[in-house]
C-alpha cells in the first residue's frame, strides 16, 4: 500500500505537496496534510476554492445547509499558515520522481491584485458587463468583475477577460471602444466619456473625422456589419458637451508634485496638443507655440467645418487649456534647437504638413491657381484678421486631385457659391484615394468628375485662368511614389475653369529644420520610430511632419508616445519600454455566430448617422451628418459582441479604493518543488442537453439537477423561491428524470453516477419544506439509496413527504404551448399486469444530470502522466484506492469514480495519508510557525479602548455616517482612540492598527466592520502582534447586520452602528486576556480490531512514525476479508489478507494482542490509558494518544427460506466459499440453476438499511459461476440493483453473459418450495406483475452486514454514539466521516457502515492520517473560549455533566464542584445556560460582559 | 424567427444537376409532391434527371419479408444513378431510407453490400451520394438563395414542421443533423415567411406504416398530432414525407380538418409560381381556403 519511496539518503524527501482542485476533497486532503507538517500548495483552476459543493444547497441525508458546513473549512484553508492557494492556475508540465517533483505551473492574471482586494465589492457595482453566472446554472448575471459566490476564499474579486478586443487592438491609441460601448449601452453616458478621454483628448473630434479602423476589425465584420463605434463616440461627446457643466465636469486627474521642468511644443495639432497635455499631467510645465491665430492645427485649417465646426474643436482644446497647458498663438517658432537654448529642457515638433504642391506646368502660377491646403485655410480662418480667401463664388472651379482633401475643397466650394465645380484627377473612378462615399457624395451635390487624366498646362486668357489642358490616361500604377501611365492618344482637351486648385499632396514646411536636424529625403522629420527623438537630443518630433499626411488619431498617438519618451528623458531614464503585448481576442466564426444569436438586440442592423439631402447642404457650411438620439447610441452599442468579455473600461479601477486592479497584470509561471501530488480536480455535470429528447435548452421550464440546487438556495437567483424560469410561477407538479447522462451506452456514460438518486429525493424534499403545495415525482430505474441512512431517507420521502417514486423511463418530454408546461411521456404497468402509455402533465422538470470529470482535469491528467479510462476517469487499481498509475500521484474525489461528499473526504485523506507516509521524513521541514512578541501584561491596567471604525469603501460608508460614529465612539467611557479607515481589513491599516496600540498604550481594540466570521481572526492576530492577548479584542458587524440591511435609511443605520459600537466597547471594557491550555501528547495509537481496516490503519500510523497497538478479539487477524475470495476486476482479496498479515507481523513498530478486548478507558485525547484482557486474563496498561475504532460488523444470518434447514440454500459468503473449493475443482459440480434473492437480511424492519455490497457481490459470483459453467442458468431476484460507478460495467458484464436480472416487489416476497428432489422458487416479477416459477439447485441469499454486537460495549466504554441499527456514528456524515465528536478517537471500516474492502482501506487510511495529525503535535492547545466554573457558586448539581455532550464536566463523588476538562470542552456553553447558580461560565462571553453589552444598548436606544 | 445570418450560405458551391428517383408515390398518390419538386427546380434552375428504368425501392414489403432484397432492390437503382456519377435526390423519405441503407453497406464494404454488388451485378465507385429531398433544398441551395427567390412571402400563414421518422432515425444511415431536435425544416419555412409555431412532435410518428393495416391505430396517432398541431396554434402542418402526408390527410377524425403541405408547395407557393394553385385539387383536405384568407391564393 505504500508506495517504495527513493530514499535521498542526505537531503530526503521534500516536504512538501500539491493538491490540484480546491472542492471539498482538495480542502480536506491540505488540511490534513498541513497538520501533520507538510508544506501544501493548493491549486485551483478558478478564481475561488469551494468546488461543487459551494453550489449545493443541502446535503443528504441530514438536510445541513451545505454552504453552512463547509465555509468553517473555506476559512480554516484560506488562513492556514502553510495551505498556499494558487487560483488561475494550471500544471504546465511535471519533471523528477516520488519525493522529488518539479511542476511547473502557470498562473492566468486574475488582474485583481489578491493582497489589497478587501472584497468590498465596488468595482463589480461600477462594471457595465453582464454574464451569465456559472455558480447559479446561468439562472442569474454577474458581472465581468465578480467574486464567485459570497463566502468565495480569497475573498477578492477577479476580472473575467480574454484579452484585447480587436477594436481596441486596431486603434493606434487603444480607445477602448469594447469599454465606451458598454458603458453607453448602460446608459452611462458620463462613464463612457471618461473611458473615451483616458485615451484620447479630442473625442467630439474623433466621433467625426476618423477614419475608423476599429469599424474595420470588428468581429462582427464575420457574418454581419461591424458596430458604428465612431457614430457612437461621438453621440457620448455631444451628450457630455449638453449636459449642464454640474453635471459633467471633467474627473480631475490626480495632481502630479511639480517637476521643475519647462518643455516646449511646436505647432498645436492633436499630436502637438496630446504631448503637451500628457506632459502636464505627469507635472512638467509645457508651453505651446502655434504660429496660427487659431489652435488645433490641420483639425481646425484643413477640415472643413461641414465636417468638423470649429467650435467642437475649440471646446476639446480649451479642455486641454484647463489643465494648465500654455498656448501662445500666433508665435511662428523659426529657430527649434534654439528653445533648448532659451531654458527648455525639451522641445516636441508637431507643425504638421501643411505646404501644399503644385504641378510644375505652365500657368501654375497665376493668380487664380491656389493650393487646397491654403484654401482651406482661408475657409477656415475667413473673417479672422488678415485671413480673406480668393472668392469663388459665382466662378468655375476645377480641384486638380483625386483624395479627400480635393474633395473637401471642392465641397467647400460648392458651399461659397462657385457656379461650377469639378474634380479631375490621374486615377480611374474606381481607384481614387477618397473613399467611393466621398466621391458619389460630391457627385450628388453636382461635383463633376474627370478621372484618368494627366495635366498640361493651366490655360490661360489675358493672365486669366481659362481652364486646364489634359489628356486622359490609362493608369498602372505607382513606381516609387511616381505614376506609370500611358496617355491615349487623341483625348486632349481643355476643361474649362477661372479658378484652380491643386490638391495633389502636401508636406511639413521644415524651413530651418532641414538643415539642423536629419530628415528623410528633405521632406520629412527622421525620427526613432520607437522614441519619436530626432537626431539632436532633447528635441522630438510626431504626426503629419514626420509620417506625412495621416489621420488625427495617428497624429495623437504620435502625441502620447512623444511625452512618454520626453518624461522618460527628462528622468534620466531608457527611453526606450519593453514592449508589451497583452492577447488579443480572436473570436472564431462559430463563437461569432453564437453570440449574435445569443440576444435580438445583437442581431439588429447596423445605423448609420442621418445625413443632410445634398440640395440642403450645399447651401451652407452647416454640419453634415447629425448625432445619434440616445435610443439609436444605446441600440447601436448593445450590438457590440463583447469580444474581451471584459471591455477594460476602467470603471472598475475608478471605483477601487484599494488600487488593487491591475489590467495589465502577466500571466505568471511558477516551479513548484513537491514531494507528492494529490489530484482532486472534482466533477462537472453532464450538458442537459445530452438526451435532447428531454428538451433542454429549448423548453425554459426543464432544468438541470445543479441549477435546480440553485433555485433552491437562499443565496440563489430566486432567493430560494421555487418558481419557473418562464414565468416566475410557482410549480406545483415536478418531475425528476433520472439517469440522464448515466447507466447509458447511448450517450458514452457507462456508469452510474451513484449521488443522483439521493441527491434528487433531497431536491423533492426541500422543494416541499419551501412549498407544501408541490407535488414532486421522481422517474428512476433503481433507486440506488446505498450510504448510510440512505434508505431510510428515502422511505420517509416517499412515506411522510409526499415524494411519489415511478419506476419507469420517460421517452420524451414535449412542451404545452400557452402554459410552458411540459409533458411527460412514458408507461408503466397497470394492476392487470398491462402496459399503459402515460402522457402526464408537470409544471417544471428536473434533469438529474450525471457527473464526469472535466475536460481541464483529463488535460491535466495527461500532463501528469496518469491513466484515464474508457470514460476519462483515473480509475485506481483495485484494493489501492486514491492510487494512480504514477508513483507519487494520488486521486482523491469524483475524479476517480463519481461519488458523494463523505466518499470524497475519505478519499482526501487516504491520499493525504499517502503522501504523508512518502514524505515521513522531510515532515516540518518547510512549514512555518508564527512567532510572537512576549504578551503584554494589562491586568492591572485601567481599560485603553481603541475603536477603528470602516468605511469598507462604500458597503458601510455608502450608507452609515461613518465621522458620526467615530465622533460617537471618542465620546464612550474607556475610549482613548477612535478612527475611521477606508478598508480596515487592508494590510497598511493593520500596521497602522499596531501602531496606534503602541502609541496610546492601548489595552482593548474594537473594530467596527463587516462580520467576525472571516475578519476576527485576522484582527485578533494583529493585536497579537502588538503584544495584546488576542481575546482582548471585540468586533462590531456594521455591515451585514447595519448597511446592507438598512440601505435606505442611512439615518437609522448610523443610529444602529453607534449602538453597535456602544455594545462593543462595552464589551470590550470587561474583557479579560485568555491562555490557551496546552497538553502533552503521547505519541502511539491504540487500534480495535485486528480486521483488514484496523490492520491498514495500524499499518498506516507505524509508516508515518508512530507506535501502534493492535488489538484483536480472535485468535487470529484477518476479519471478515478471511471469507472473501473474489474481488473486482481480478483482484485476489486472499493476496491482499495474507500480504497485509504479513506486514503487519514484520513491522516493528506495531505491537499486536490477539484474543484481547478492553476492559477500561480512561483519559482523553492525548492521553488517554487503556486496561487490555486477554483470554488467559492476562493485563497490559497501554498509554496512547489516539483511537482508532475498527471493529468490523458480520453477515447477517438469514431466518427465512429454510436457511439452515435446507442444504441447497446458503448465502453469498457461503456460495463463495464453495465456488473458491468445490465448484473450481470439480467444475461438474456446478449447480445448473442457480436463484439468487436480493435484500435477504436487508432493508426490512429488523435491518432498515442497505447493506451496499450484496448487488455487487451477487453479480460476481454470478459471473464466477458462469465462468465456470457458461450453461448454468442464474437468475438474480433484486429490488433495486445497486450497482453503485463503475460497478456498472460489472452489472452489464452480467446480463451479457446471460444473467437474468427479475425484479420482486418486497410486499410479495419470492418463496422457496420443494420440487421433488430439487427446489422452486415461485414469484410474481415486477413491474409486469406475472407470476414465474423456476427450478432452482441452489438458491443463494444475499444476507447482509450487520453491526458487530460487542460494540453497544465499547461505545460504552468509550461514551461513543450509535445508530439505531448498532453502527458507530461519525461526527458529522458529511465533512467529518471518520472523526468521532470526541477528540482523538476515529473510526473505520464496517463499524461505521457496510462498504466494500477499497473503500474499507480508504476509510482506515483516511482514519490514520486524521490520527496522525495529533500525534505528529507534540502538545495539543484547546480554545480558551471554553467554560469555567466559579467554585463558590456551585452547588455540585451535576445539571453540567448530564447536559455536556463532549465528556468535558466531571463530578465525581466526593467532588465539591463540578470541574471542566479543559481539552474537551468546545466551548459550545450548553453547560452555561444549564447552570442554574451561574457558576458555569463561558470565558469570552461572561454573564457581566453580555448583560453590560445589553445595558449599552439600552441606553443608546 | 427570421435571423439573417446567413449570408455566408451563398457560399455554398451551387450543384446544377441531379439524378432524381420519385419512387412509386410521386408518380401516384403524390403526383402534387412529385410536380412541386420539378416546377421547384425549373426554377431554381437545376435540372433533375429521372433515374432511366427506375424499380420499387423495397419499402413497401421487402423491408419486412426479405433483408437481402430489401438491399438489392435499391442497389439495382444505385447502380443505375452510378452510371452518370451525379447525386441521387429523393423525395420521399421512405425510399430514400431504403437506398440510404443500401448505400451504408456499400459505403461500408459490408458482406451485405458485397451481396449487393454481386446480386445487382456492378462494382460500387461511391463517385455519387443519395441525398433527400430536404437536404438538397435546405443544404445544398441554401436558405439564402431560397430567401433571396421569394416572392411572395408567406407571411400570416401559421405553420408547423413535421418530420416524421423515417428522414432522420435511425442517425447512422440517415446522417441527419440532430435527430431529437432537428430544424433545418423549421429554418426553410422561416426562409420563406411562414409564421413557425414552435411545437414538439415534429418527429413523433404519424402512424404510416400501419394506415393501411391496422387504421385504428394510424387514426389514433394521427388525431394525436393533428390535436397537438392546433393546440401550438397552426392552421396547416408541413410535411417532407408521401406517406406521413397521405395518413395525416386521410384519418383524420370527422369536422375540421387541417390541411397539410408539402414543403416544396410552400416553396412554390413563395416564389410565385403560376403553377401552384394546380396542386391543392390534389389533396383530401383542402388548402385553399386558408390560403384565400391569407391572400396566397386568389
Amino acid at each position: 500500500m505504500t508506495s517504495s519511496m527513493p530514499q535521498d539518503k542526505e537531503k530526503g524527501p521534500v516536504g512538501a505537496v500539491l493538491v490540484v482542485g480546491a472542492g471539498i476533497g482538495g480542502m480536506q486532503a491540505s488540511l490534513d496534510l498541513a497538520e501533520v507538517g507538510l508544506k501544501v500548495y493548493l491549486l485551483e483552476r478558478g478564481p475561488a476554492i469551494g468546488g461543487t459543493m459551494a453550489q449545493l444547497d443541502k446535503t443528504f441525508p441530514t438536510n445541513d445547509c451545505s454552504m453552512c458546513i463547509m465555509s468553517p473549512k473555506l476559512v480554516e484553508v484560506g488562513r492556514h499558515l502553510n495551505i498556499e492557494i494558487l487560483t488561475t492556475a494550471d500544471i504546465e508540465d511535471i519533471s523528477g520522481e516520488p519525493g522529488d517533483f518539479r511542476v511547473k505551473v502557470r498562473q492566468r492574471p486574475r488582474y485583481v491584485n489578491l493582497a489589497a482586494c478587501t472584497g468590498c465589492g465596488d468595482c463589480a457595482a461600477a462594471c457595465p458587463v453582464s454574464r451569465l453566472d456559472e455558480f447559479n446554472g446561468g439562472l442569474s448575471q454577474r458581472r465581468a468583475v465578480y467574486k464567485a459566490y459570497p463566502q468565495a476564499i480569497p475573498n477578492a474579486y477577479a476580472i473575467e477577460k480574454l484579452g484585447v478586443s480587436p477594436c481596441r487592438n486596431a486603434c493606434p491609441i487603444n480607445q477602448r471602444a469594447q469599454g465606451y460601448l458598454a458603458l453607453v449601452q448602460a446608459g452611462r453616458f458620463a462613464d463612457a466619456y471618461r473611458t473615451i478621454k483616458e485615451d484620447n483628448p479630442f473625442p467630439s473630434i474623433c466621433g467625426r473625422v476618423c477614419n475608423h479602423r476599429c469599424e474595420d476589425e470588428c468581429s462582427r465584420n464575420e457574418g454581419a456589419t461591424p458596430v458604428n463605434i465612431m457614430g457612437v463616440k461621438r453621440f457620448v461627446a455631444d451628450w457630455w458637451w449638453s449636459q449642464d457643466a454640474s453635471v459633467c465636469k471633467p474627473v480631475e486627474p490626480a495632481a502630479r508634485p511639480a517637476s521643475g521642468k519647462k518643455i516646449a511644443v511646436v505647432g498645436s495639432g492633436p499630436a502637438g496638443l496630446t504631448c503637451a497635455l500628457d506632459l502636464v499631467r505627469k507635472g512638467h510645465t509645457v508651453t505651446v507655440f502655434e504660429a496660427l491665430p487659431v489652435a488645433g492645427g490641420m483639425m481646425r485649417v484643413g477640415v472643413p467645418e461641414y465636417r468638423l465646426p470649429p467650435e467642437v474643436v475649440q471646446r476639446e482644446v480649451n479642455d486641454i487649456l484647463a489643465e494648465g497647458v500654455q498656448l501662445e498663438l500666433n508665435r511662428r517658432v523659426e529657430d527649434v534647437p534654439a528653445l533648448l537654448k532659451q531654458g527648455f529642457d525639451a522641445v516636441f515638433v508637431g507643425i504638421g504638413a501643411h505646404q501644399g504642391s503644385r504641378l510644375p506646368i505652365p500657368g501654375a502660377s497665376l493668380p487664380q491657381v491656389t493650393l487646397a491646403t491654403d484654401f482651406l485655410a482661408q475657409v477656415s480662418l475667413r473673417g479672422q484678421n488678415g485671413h480673406g480667401s480668393i472668392d469663388v463664388s459665382g466662378k468655375k472651379v476645377l480641384v486638380l486631385g483625386g483624395g479627400n482633401v480635393a474633395i473637401d475643397a471642392a465641397m467647400s466650394c460648392v458651399r461659397l457659391g462657385a457656379a461650377w465645380v469639378g474634380m479631375s484627377c490621374l486615377e480611374s473612378r474606381a481607384k481614387m484615394p477618397a473613399h467611393d462615399w466621398e466621391v458619389r457624395d460630391a457627385e450628388e451635390e453636382g461635383i463633376q468628375v474627370f478621372p484618368a487624366r494627366t495635366f498640361k498646362e493651366v490655360t490661360q486668357v489675358g493672365g486669366q485662368v481659362s481652364g486646364v489642358r489634359c489628356v486622359q490616361v490609362d493608369l498602372h500604377g505607382f513606381v516609387d511614389g511616381r505614376p506609370d501611365f500611358t496617355e491615349i492618344a487623341g483625348t486632349e482637351e481643355v476643361i474649362p475653369a477661372d479658378v484652380v486648385i491643386f490638391a495633389i499632396g502636401q508636406a511639413p514646411q521644415l524651413g530651418q529644420l532641414k538643415d539642423q536636424l536629419e530628415t528623410a529625403r528633405g521632406w520629412y522629420l527622421k525620427v526613432d520610430p520607437v522614441t519619436l527623438a530626432t537626431s539632436l537630443p532633447g528635441i522630438f518630433a510626431g504626426g503629419d511632419v514626420v509620417t506625412g499626411t495621416t489621420f488625427i488619431v495617428d497624429a495623437i498617438a504620435a502625441g502620447h508616445k512623444a511625452a512618454g519618451s520626453i518624461d522618460r528623458y527628462l528622468a534620466g531614464k531608457e527611453m526606450k519600454l519593453e514592449a508589451v503585448h497583452p492577447p488579443v481576442v480572436e473570436l472564431e466564426e462559430l463563437e461569432v455566430r453564437q453570440r449574435l444569436l445569443s440576444s435580438p438586440a445583437l442581431q439588429a442592423d447596423r445605423q448609420e448617422m442621418q445625413k443632410r439631402p445634398a440640395a440642403q447642404r450645399r447651401l451652407d457650411f452647416a454640419e453634415v451628418y447629425a448625432g445619434f438620439s440616445e435610443e439609436e447610441a444605446r441600440a447601436e452599442a448593445a450590438r457590440c459582441l463583447g469580444c474581451g468579455i471584459c471591455s477594460e473600461c476602467l470603471q472598475c479601477v475608478y471605483a477601487c479604493r484599494a488600487n488593487a486592479i491591475d489590467h495589465n497584470m502577466p500571466a505568471r509561471t511558477l516551479e513548484l518543488s513537491v514531494g507528492a501530488i494529490v489530484l482532486s480536480p472534482g466533477l462537472q455535470p453532464m450538458p442537459g442537453d445530452i438526451k435532447p429528447e428531454y428538451g433542454y435548452g429549448v423548453y425554459p421550464n426543464v432544468v438541470t439537477s445543479l441549477e435546480f440546487e440553485r433555485m433552491l438556495s437562499a443565496s440563489g437567483p430566486f432567493g430560494g423561491v421555487v418558481q419557473r424560469p418562464s414565468d416566475s410561477r410557482h410549480p406545483k407538479k415536478v418531475a425528476w428524470i433520472q439517469c440522464v447522462g448515466s447507466r447509458d451506452e447511448r450517450c458514452g456514460q457507462g456508469y452510474c453516477s451513484s449521488v443522483c438518486c439521493m441527491y434528487a429525493t433531497k431536491e423533492a424534499v426541500i422543494a416541499r419544506e419551501h412549498d407544501p403545495s408541490i407535488q414532486p415525482t421522481i422517474f428512476y430505474m433503481d433507486i440506488r439509496a446505498f450510504g448510510k441512512g440512505f434508505d431510510a431517507y428515502v422511505e420517509r420521502a416517499e412515506k411522510e413527504q409526499g415524494v411519489r417514486y415511478e419506476r419507469c423511463m420517460v421517452s420524451a418530454v414535449k412542451e404545452v404551448p400557452g402554459s410552458r408546461n411540459l409533458r411527460l411521456i412514458y408507461a408503466t404497468f397497470g394492476s392487470d399486469g398491462r402496459p399503459t402509455g402515460h402522457e402526464d402533465e408537470f409544471d417544471l422538470v428536473v434533469l438529474s444530470t450525471g457527473l464526469k470529470p472535466t475536460a481541464e482535469a483529463q488535460e491535466t491528467a495527461r500532463r501528469l502522466g496518469i491513466d484515464l479510462n474508457e470514460y476519462g476517469f483515473a480509475e485506481s487499481p483495485g484494493f489501492h484506492p486514491t492510487a494512480s498509475s504514477r508513483p507519487g500521484i494520488y486521486v482523491a474525489g469524483a475524479f476517480s469514480e463519481p461519488k458523494d461528499i463523505p466518499e470524497t473526504v475519505i478519499e482526501a485523506s487516504c491520499a493525504a495519508s499517502f503522501a504523508s507516509a512518502d514524505l515521513a521524513a522531510g515532515r516540518g521541514t518547510l512549514t512555518r510557525q508564527m512567532v510572537y512578541p512576549a504578551e503584554r501584561d494589562v491586568s492591572e491596567e485601567e481599560p485603553r479602548v481603541g475603536v477603528f471604525v470602516c468605511h469598507c469603501g462604500i458597503n458601510i460608508g455608502g450608507v452609515v455616517n461613518v465621522p458620526e460614529v467615530v465622533d460617537f465612539a471618542r465620546a464612550l467611557p474607556n475610549v482613548v482612540y477612535a478612527e475611521r479607515n477606508l478598508y480596515t481589513c487592508s494590510q497598511d491599516t493593520q500596521e497602522k492598527i499596531t501602531r496606534v496600540i503602541q502609541e496610546q498604550g492601548l489595552n482593548r481594540v474594537v473594530v467596527a466592520s463587516c462580520t467576525p466570521r472571516t475578519h476576527e481572526p485576522l484582527f485578533q492576530d494583529t493585536i497579537r502582534q502588538a503584544g495584546l492577548n488576542r481575546y482582548l479584542f471585540e468586533l462590531a458587524n456594521l455591515r451585514e447586520q447595519d448597511s446592507w440591511v438598512h440601505r435606505g435609511s442611512p439615518e437609522v443605520a448610523t443610529h444602529k452602528a453607534m449602538q453597535l459600537v456602544a455594545m462593543a466597547v462595552a464589551k470590550a471594557r470587561r474583557l479579560r486576556p485568555l491562555q490557551r491550555g496546552t497538553l502533552k501528547v503521547e505519541p502511539s495509537a491504540l487500534v480495535i480490531g485486528g480486521g483488514l481496516a484496523g490492520m491498514t490503519a495500524a499499518l498506516s500510523i507505524a509508516a508515518q512514525g508512530f507506535a501502534v497497538t493492535l488489538i484483536e478479539r480472535q485468535d487470529r487477524l484477518g476479519g471478515n476479508l478471511r471469507h472473501i475470495y473474489t474481488g473486482l476486476e481480478g483482484s485476489d482479496p486472499q493476496a491482499l489478507l495474507e500480504d497485509t498479515i504479513r506486514r503487519v507481523s514484520e513491522e516493528p513498530r506495531i505491537t499486536v494482542l490477539l484474543e484481547s478486548e478492553v476492559v477500561e478507558i480512561k483519559g482523553y485525547v492525548g492521553q488517554f490509558q487503556s486496561t487490555i484482557e486477554n483470554r488467559q486474563q492476562a493485563r497490559w496498561e497501554v498509554h496512547h494518544g489516539v483511537v482508532i475504532v475498527a471493529t468490523g460488523g458480520q453477515e447477517i444470518r438469514p431466518r427465512s427460506y429454510s436457511y439452515g434447514e435446507l442444504e441447497q440454500v446458503v448465502t453469498q459468503r457461503e456460495l463463495e466459499e464453495r465456488i473458491q473449493g468445490d465448484f473450481r475443482q470439480n467444475p461438474a459440480n456446478t449447480p445448473e440453476s442457480v436463484v439468487m434473492v436480493q435484500c435477504v437480511g436487508s432493508r426490512d424492519e429488523k435491518h432498515p438499511y442497505c447493506s451496499r455490497i450484496c448487488c455487487t457481490q451477487a453479480i460476481k459470483n454470478a459471473l464466477e459461476i458462469k465462468k465456470l459453467s457458461p450453461r448454468a442458468r442464474v437468475t438474480i431476484l433484486y429490488r433495486d440493483l445497486r450497482s453503485y460507478g463503475f460497478r456498472e460495467r460489472l452489472y452489464r458484464q452480467a446480463r451479457q453473459a446471460g444473467v437474468m436480472f427479475l425484479q420482486y416487489d418486497p410486499e410479495n416476497k419470492p418463496k422457496v418450495t420443494r420440487n421433488g428432489h430439487g427446489l422452486q422458487v415461485e414469484l410474481v416479477i415486477q413491474p409486469e406483475k406475472e407470476k414465474a416459477t423456476f427450478p432452482a439447485d441452489l438458491i443463494v441469499l444475499s444476507a447482509g452486514i450487520e453491526a458487530e454486537p460487542g460494540n453497544a460495549a465499547l461505545s460504552r466504554l468509550l461514551k461513543l454514539p450509535l445508530t439505531a441499527e448498532g453502527f458507530f456514528l461519525e461526527a458529522h456524515v458529511k465533512l467529518r466521516p471518520v472523526d468521532f465528536a470526541a477528540d482523538g478517537v476515529f473510526l473505520c471500516g464496517l463499524a461505521h457502515s457496510p462498504r466494500a474492502v477499497d473503500e474499507t482501506i480508504a476509510q482506515a487510511q483516511a482514519a490514520s492520517v486524521r490520527a496522525v495529525a495529533l500525534l505528529a503535535k507534540k502538545e495539543l492547545t484547546a480554545t480558551p473560549i471554553i467554560a469555567s466554573v466559579n467554585p463558590r457558586l456551585c452547588s455540585a448539581c451535576g445539571l453540567c455533566v448530564e447536559i455536556c455532550p463532549y465528556g468535558a464536566r466531571r463530578l465525581e463523588p466526593g467532588m465539591k464542584y463540578a470541574e471542566v476538562i479543559d481539552v474537551l470542552c468546545q466551548g459550545c456553553g450548553a453547560c452555561v445556560v444549564a447552570c442554574p447558580n451561574k457558576a458555569s461560565q463561558q470565558r469570552g462571553f461572561e454573564f457581566l460582559q453580555i448583560s453590560a453589552m445589553i445595558d449599552a444598548a439600552v441606553e443608546n436606544i | 424567427m427570421a435571423i439573417n445570418l446567413s449570408d455566408r450560405e451563398l457560399a455554398v458551391p451551387q450543384v446544377k444537376e441531379y439524378s432524381y428517383y420519385p419512387g412509386c408515390s410521386l408518380h401516384s398518390t403524390a403526383l402534387e409532391f412529385n410536380e412541386s419538386v420539378q416546377a421547384v427546380f425549373k426554377a431554381l434552375d437545376i435540372k433533375l434527371y429521372e433515374l432511366e428504368d427506375w424499380n420499387c425501392c423495397s419499402a413497401a414489403s421487402a423491408t419486412t419479408l426479405n433483408h437481402a432484397l430489401s438491399l438489392a432492390l435499391p442497389g439495382r437503382n444505385l447502380a443505375i444513378a452510378q452510371k452518370s456519377g451525379r447525386d441521387v435526390v429523393i423525395p420521399c423519405t421512405g425510399c430514400y431510407n431504403r437506398h440510404k441503407t443500401t448505400e451504408r453497406e456499400l459505403k461500408r464494404r459490408s458482406a451485405a453490400g458485397q451481396m449487393v454488388e454481386q446480386a445487382v451485378g456492378f462494382s460500387y465507385q461511391g463517385n455519387f451520394e443519395v441525398r433527400s429531398l430536404l437536404d438538397v433544398i435546405g443544404n445544398q441551395v441554401g436558405l439564402e438563395a431560397l430567401r433571396r427567390r421569394v416572392q411572395k412571402p408567406l407571411n400570416g400563414l401559421k405553420v408547423v414542421g413535421y418530420y416524421g421518422c423515417l428522414l432522420l432515425r435511425p442517425v447512422e444511415v440517415t446522417q441527419f443533423e440532430n435527430p431529437e431536435r432537428p430544424t433545418l425544416l423549421n429554418r426553410l419555412l422561416a426562409a420563406l415567411g411562414a409564421d413557425l409555431q414552435p411545437w414538439s412532435y415534429a418527429s413523433d410518428c404519424c402512424g404510416g406504416d400501419q394506415t393501411l393495416v391496422k387504421p385504428e391505430i394510424a387514426a389514433r396517432l394521427v388525431n394525436r398530432l393533428v390535436e397537438h398541431a392546433r393546440e401550438a396554434g397552426a392552421d396547416a402542418m408541413v410535411t417532407v414525407c408521401p406517406l406521413c402526408q397521405m395518413s395525416l390527410e386521410m384519418r383524420q377524425g370527422a369536422g375540421a380538418k387541417l390541411p397539410l403541405f408539402y414543403f416544396t408547395e410552400l416553396i412554390g407557393l413563395a416564389f410565385g409560381l403560376a403553377e401552384a394553385s394546380s396542386w391543392w385539387k390534389k389533396h383530401l383536405v383542402s388548402p385553399v381556403g386558408l390560403l384565400k384568407s391569407l391572400q396566397l391564393e386568389s
